[in-house]
């Protein structure tokens, strides 16, 4: 009895130890017989990029497809790229993650992002070249690109009816003038616009046909200085004087979106999606909220726009090269890149999937202002100038608080040049 | 100061018996190297917590206080020393020297208000009745125990520029400029708000360290004082001040560590803005290190930051230590 009792045991412990094998070449990273089960793969996007019914359809997509599981974490803008840096330097680095097109050059050099040649050979072939260019760092591919977005302005047309403004405005001096009547007819703030919005000020320099850099030799300084820049900033000062927004915050601290969502804010400046953050603390207010393009000098063209963008990439030291390319293939397909464009109203990354953006208020809104639109400097110095405290945010301050462009141009130049020249 | 003849014999002397016994003593030996080994094994765990808790972190910001540490060597783990470069840098740039001079009289304007608001409050303490001193002591022990993050937040939200409470008082006080004041807009406002903040976090400390000193003095010093015609102040200076001073300096001491470092509250109350202008030494090391990714300077700034440090307690230190040599 005792003896059949040891080898029953015994065979038990055979079988949990088999059963435990087979556990591990699922985790060990290899393809097994049953694709990628057991495996989860871990994926940072940014707060507000991707909507959650978007993701949870890409993971169940993925799912079907690979057994795997993926895992979706939500970053900050604010700090990204220290956490990002030190996420990358460790042993288990999140799979994939979202990336800033501005700081893709900076990270491409460093290293950690994965080649993904193959990737762009496979399915990138017609990805549109402008926005592409980010991910590209001396004729390698480094990410793809996902989505990209520029600012509108969202008004709260009960406000603006309140005021008795009929038409939405075409030119700065119009909206000027239409916020101003907002002030003296009703009791709301005109227009919620901290001193920081930074993103807003360089599609004001952009609009100027300005620079926020120049190269002088072989090295990159600051042209803040540049007449140009302080005609955008003087643009954007005015329109902050109808603020009551603090001039030394961003437009993230507190959320715009959520002083919006008050409805006691006659407009912002920001991305479509913020509707969304407004919505979601008030959900009274959706069918308040509009959308226009930033109205620019005359009726014919737009203001200028920064061209924010995001694209994905794959760690260079993840474990899971391929399974992250798996699922880049699926969040990149045209089903749900063309489903991005439609509940986001962002640019997707191909101009077949442009039609997608029709109805959607936010992206038509969007849309006229994209062509004369801009990014900043696409070079791996530029990544430190975004680090806090950001030059070009004190800068910004130091003109509203009622310093001339020039001595504020003053001010932040050592520290602005020093960025830029710093080692990598 | 004959009555110090009259202190009950302190614990040493009791030690002193036992380890006269050990060796002339024929108890069995092994017994006695155990006994001899007890301390030891006593002060092991302590040891080893503070090895490994601080040492270890400590030599490691050494070792890349000498090395290249940027974003591309942290991802790929390469090592490039670059000798003094780091040191070299900090010293001879302006930004260092005057961040330095900044922390060294934010601290002493920190530690001065501390004090004497401390001793006051400690003072306080023991003249009260039953009843109120009981509930200062709970009022000042949930100011100690409210942890720095939460604290700093309740102060951002206290002097918020819309909607916070400090605005709204003054502003119903009738200092109607003050209603959309923006406390963080310049230097010296924003380090009103540090100050009070780390003030008010450190009164608690020193006022109950000095409450529990005065406990000490026995009461017939104050009657043999006032026979001798000492009035209230001759009576604190020659027989109050003499029993508190070794507290006062210990306590002096050890709130100019924590002033020094007061890295979370300066951080997070604005950033060390506007402008950098009130980054103190830490912080300075922060935004250096891990905001600009510089993490060799940073460190190199950590390892300057505790030699300035040790340089400003370096008085007393000795003193302190001069007077447990004194006490024994």
């Amino acid at each position: 009895m005792k003896r059949k009792l040891i080898a029953a045991i015994g065979i038990a412990g055979m079988m949990v130890s088999i059963a435990a094998c087979g556990g591990d070449n699922g985790d060990g990273g290899g393809k097994a017989k049953d694709g990628y089960a057991g495996q989860t793969l871990t994926v940072w996007v940014m707060d507000g990029s991707s909507p959650d019914k978007w993701q949870k359809d890409v993971a169940a997509a993925f799912e079907a497809k690979t057994k795997a599981k993926v895992k979706f974490e939500i970053q900050q803008w604010n700090g990204i790229q220290q956490k990002l840096t030190t996420a990358l330097s460790e042993e288990n680095p999140p799979d994939v993650f979202e990336i800033g097109n501005t700081q893709t050059p900076a990270y491409a050099k460093t290293g950690g992002l994965a080649d993904l040649a193959d990737l762009k050979a496979s399915i990138g072939a017609d990805w549109t070249e402008s926005l592409n260019k980010s991910a590209v760092y001396e004729g390698k591919q480094y990410a793809a690109p996902w989505y990209f977005a520029n600012r509108v302005v969202l008004y709260n047309k009960k406000i603006w009816a309140e005021a008795g403004i009929k038409d939405v405005p075409r030119t700065r001096d119009e909206f000027y003038d239409a916020l101003k009547r907002i002030g003296e007819k009703t009791d709301a703030e005109p227009i919620y616009l901290p001193g920081q919005n930074w993103y807003h000020f360089v599609g004001l320099v952009i609009g100027e046909g300005g620079e926020l850099v120049r190269k002088e030799g072989d090295k990159y300084v600051s042209n803040l200085d540049d007449p140009k820049v302080a005609a955008a900033m003087e643009t954007y000062k005015k329109f902050q004087a109808l603020s009551k927004a603090p001039k030394d915050k961003d437009e993230a601290t507190p959320q715009q979106g959520e002083v919006f969502a008050k409805g006691k804010v006659g407009a912002i400046i920001g991305m479509g999606w913020e509707a969304g953050i407004a919505v979601k603390a008030n959900p009274k207010l959706e069918k308040d909220i509009g959308y226009f393009t930033i109205p620019g000098a005359t009726a014919d063209k737009p203001e200028g726009v920064f061209l924010g963008g995001s694209n994905l990439a794959v760690a260079a030291g993840s474990k899971k090269q391929e399974l992250a390319k798996e699922f880049l293939k699926i969040a990149l397909s045209d089903e749900f890149e063309g489903r991005l464009a439609e509940e986001n109203g962002v640019i997707p990354n191909k101009e077949s999937l442009q039609s997608h953006l029709k109805g959607n208020p936010a992206a038509e809104a969007a849309a006229p202002a994209a062509a004369g639109g801009g990014t900043t400097p696409l070079i791996p110095e530029w990544a430190a100038v975004e680090n806090e405290p950001n030059p070009i945010k004190a800068y910004m301050t130091a003109v509203l608080n009622g310093k001339s462009p020039a001595e504020a141009a003053k001010q932040v130049e050592g520290e602005f040049n020093k960025r830029l020249a710093q080692k990598q | 100061m004959t009555v110090q003849i009259e202190r009950p014999p302190s614990g040493t002397a009791d030690v002193r018996k036992g380890d006269g016994a050990g060796p002339g003593g024929p108890g069995p030996r092994t017994a006695s190297r155990a006994g001899a080994l007890a301390p030891y094994l006593l002060l092991l765990p302590a040891c080893v917590a503070t090895v490994l808790l601080l040492g270890w972190p400590l030599l490691k910001d050494f070792l890349l206080s000498f090395q290249n540490l940027n974003m591309t060597q942290l991802i790929q783990h390469v090592t490039e020393w670059n000798g003094i470069d780091n040191y070299k840098e900090a010293l001879t740039s302006e930004d260092f020297w005057r961040v330095t001079l900044r922390s060294i009289l934010f601290t002493a304007v920190n530690v001065a208000l501390i004090m004497v608001l401390g001793t006051l409050v400690g003072l306080l303490l023991a003249r009260l009745g039953r009843r109120m001193r009981v509930t200062l002591m709970i009022g000042l022990v949930l100011a100690w125990a409210m942890p720095v993050i939460a604290a700093t937040t309740v102060y951002q939200w206290l002097f918020a520029q819309r909607f916070g409470v400090v605005n709204w008082v003054l502003d119903r006080l009738g200092w109607h400029a003050m209603a959309d004041y923006s406390w963080t807009s310049s230097q010296m406002s924003t380090f009103f708000v540090i100050v009070v903040l780390i003030v008010w976090q450190s009164i608690p400390f020193v006022a109950i360290n000095l409450y529990a000193a005065t406990t000490t003095i026995p009461a017939e010093l104050y009657e043999a004082a006032a026979l001798d015609g000492a009035g209230a102040w001759r009576s604190f200076t020659t027989v109050t001040l003499p029993f508190l001073r070794p507290f006062l300096y210990a306590t002096t001491f050890l709130e100019i560590i924590w002033v020094f470092k007061a890295f979370v509250q300066v951080f997070a109350i604005n950033g060390g803005g506007p402008d950098r202008l009130t980054e103190i030494l830490p912080v300075y090391a922060y935004v250096e290190g891990v905001g600009n990714q510089h993490y060799g300077m940073g460190a190199a700034i950590a390892v300057l930051t505790i030699l300035i440090l040790l340089g400003l307690t370096a008085h007393y230190l000795r003193i302190v230590l001069k007077q447990e040599e004194d006490e024994l």
